[in-house]
């Protein structure tokens, strides 16, 4: 527990608190990567840590994210002056003939929350979307999610689009899912599987040893 | 018994044969089943520019599917997903299922009129609204409770339905989207009133939602449903510890592992629906049925196997486990 109004406004989901906190801190001086390393980011940590505890549910991960990126509204054009970076990029989407959104939209809400930029693809992505995706964006990752069993396969369809198109080595894949598991996560070649939004966080920065 | 009576004596938890009635929520495999597209699946868009001759016909193809679902799978309850679902054309529909089976089916449909965990899109907004407007939120909910009690009237004196199926989902694998306590105050009281309201016009009520219900249950049962579905083993609900603590306060329904039947082995399939069986069966006041429904892309023969199980558990015993080992 760190005590800051921003700290404490982001672990309790207070998006006016949030902002309010940022303008005065920057008011004071504050460095504007400070803040969002130093309090924003650790706040969703523990946001993240009460969920897996059971402490907190979506909803208090969901307005978290939101007090999160009320004070990086602010914050977002000062990083881009100073040429600050997010923590990584990541490209997410539900994989061909798979509708369910709720994990896929959590995880993204989660990782914006802990720093990194978020590229949606939304539901229903074939192979081909995914990898025109990572040729555009460049991004670090690319994490895709199934609910079904019976769309599971497009998680390695996908794996096997990108290594054909010669763009795998570019780029780690995570994935995640109410029916996914570890082993299929290694059996297909992904390089990360984790089953809570937290956990993709937690993942995606290891990935990037960030 | 008809199967009616049978199911109905499962919900008032009475004592009943060894082998305990059965339905499913769904049945999506219509097509392989039978060569007919399920009602649910139908695109009737149309249906207002059709005859009404043609409209009857359509009526009857769908009462005739459901009528045959129940019949070749020995469902003693037939849940009807009307399509379209106007209350004219669901009253219809009531209509010819019991102009051709009479009473030999219990007869139920959707009911429910509470907040289910939101799809993607609204999550973000309804998470919002919990925090911002409470009260907005909660004045929906009585709202959304008083109007499926009107039409529930309506549906009482027009006759032929025997109850209803509360279907909002509460609960990821992981646990409820909502805390417990958010959930005693946006869900219960409301499902509470609904359920008392149902009941109180005669209704039958069976509250599903899948997933990890084990930090909600206590509030489920306190709202008086008569029936719990579908007890979900992906969630780590185990029928054996509801069975000891509700068993004596509500029907349980389900239990066999869904996550099996689609990419288990037969072994493990056999093994849960045995679990479910011995555990939920004893002294009555179980319905056997799967951990959610059988839906699209399910293996048929997966489904066969199961019921295999549950034909042979009334003719050997729950003790006998050779010949069911090897249906």
């Amino acid at each position: 527990m760190i005590d800051n109004p921003l700290y404490v406004a982001v672990l309790d989901g207070d998006a006016r608190g949030a902002r309010s906190a940022v303008e005065q801190a920057l008011a004071a001086g504050a460095d504007p990567q400070d803040l969002v390393s130093s309090f924003m980011i650790p706040a969703m940590d523990e946001v993240g840590k009460r969920f897996d505890e059971g402490e907190y549910f979506v909803p208090e991960l969901l307005i978290s994210a939101r007090a999160m990126k009320s004070g990086m509204e602010l914050l977002r054009p000062l990083l881009a002056e100073t040429g600050a970076k997010p923590v990584g990029t990541v490209v997410v989407g539900t994989v061909r003939g798979d509708l369910h959104d709720i994990g896929k939209n959590l995880v993204a809400s989660m990782l914006e929350g802990g720093g990194f930029k978020v590229i949606d693809l939304g539901v229903d992505v074939g192979p081909d979307k995914f990898t025109a995706a990572i040729t555009e964006h460049h991004p670090d990752i690319v994490a895709m999610s199934a609910l079904l069993t019976t769309t599971m396969p497009g998680m390695k369809a996908t794996i096997d689009e990108l290594t054909r198109a010669g763009i795998r080595d570019t780029v780690k894949v995570m994935i995640g899912g109410a029916p996914v598991t570890k082993r299929y996560a290694m059996e297909i070649g992904a390089d990360a599987f984790s089953e809570s939004a937290s956990g993709a966080v937690r993942e995606a920065k290891s990935l990037l040893n960030a | 018994m008809t199967p009616r009576e049978h199911f109905i004596s499962a919900l008032m938890r009475q004592p009943v044969s060894l082998r305990p009635p059965h339905f499913e929520l769904v049945f999506f495999l219509t097509m392989e089943a039978f060569g007919k597209v399920h009602p649910s699946h139908r695109s009737y868009y149309q249906w207002d520019q059709m005859q009404d001759s043609e409209r009857l016909l359509h009526l009857n193809d769908m009462a005739d599917l459901y009528i045959a679902t129940a019949e070749r799978y020995q469902h003693s309850a037939i849940f009807l997903h009307p399509n379209p679902g106007t209350e004219f054309e669901t009253q219809r529909l009531i209509e010819l299922v019991r102009e051709k089976t009479g009473d030999r089916y219990f007869l139920m449909m959707h009911g429910d009129a509470t907040f289910s965990i939101p799809d993607g899109t609204h999550m973000e907004q309804f998470a919002y609204r919990l925090a911002d407007e409470p009260e907005s939120l909660k004045a929906e909910a009585e709202s959304m409770v008083v109007a499926a009690l009107n039409r529930a009237e309506r549906q009482r004196e027009h006759g032929g339905l025997d109850g209803y199926a509360l279907c909002a989902d509460y609960c990821f694998n992981t646990g409820p989207f909502l805390s417990p306590r958010q959930f005693s105050e946006f869900i219960t009281p409301y499902l509470a009133k609904l359920i008392q309201g149902y009941r109180q016009l005669g209704f039958f009520v069976i509250k599903h939602t899948d997933g990890n219900v084990n930090p909600i249950l206590d509030q489920l049962v306190q709202c008086g449903p008569h029936a719990i579905h579908s007890l979900d083993p992906q969630g780590g609900v185990d029928i054996a510890e509801v069975k000891k603590k509700y068993g004596g306060e509500v029907c349980l329904i389900g239990n066999v592992n869904c996550g099996l039947l689609d990419s288990g082995t037969d072994q493990e399939v056999v093994e849960s629906t045995l679990y479910a069986l011995r555990n939920g069966s004893p002294g009555g006041g179980y319905i056997f049925s799967t951990s959610n429904c059988i839906y699209t892309g399910m293996k048929l023969a997966r489904y066969d196997l199961m019921r295999t199980v549950w034909q042979k558990f009334e003719a050997t015993g729950p003790d006998n486990l050779a010949p069911i080992n090897n249906p």
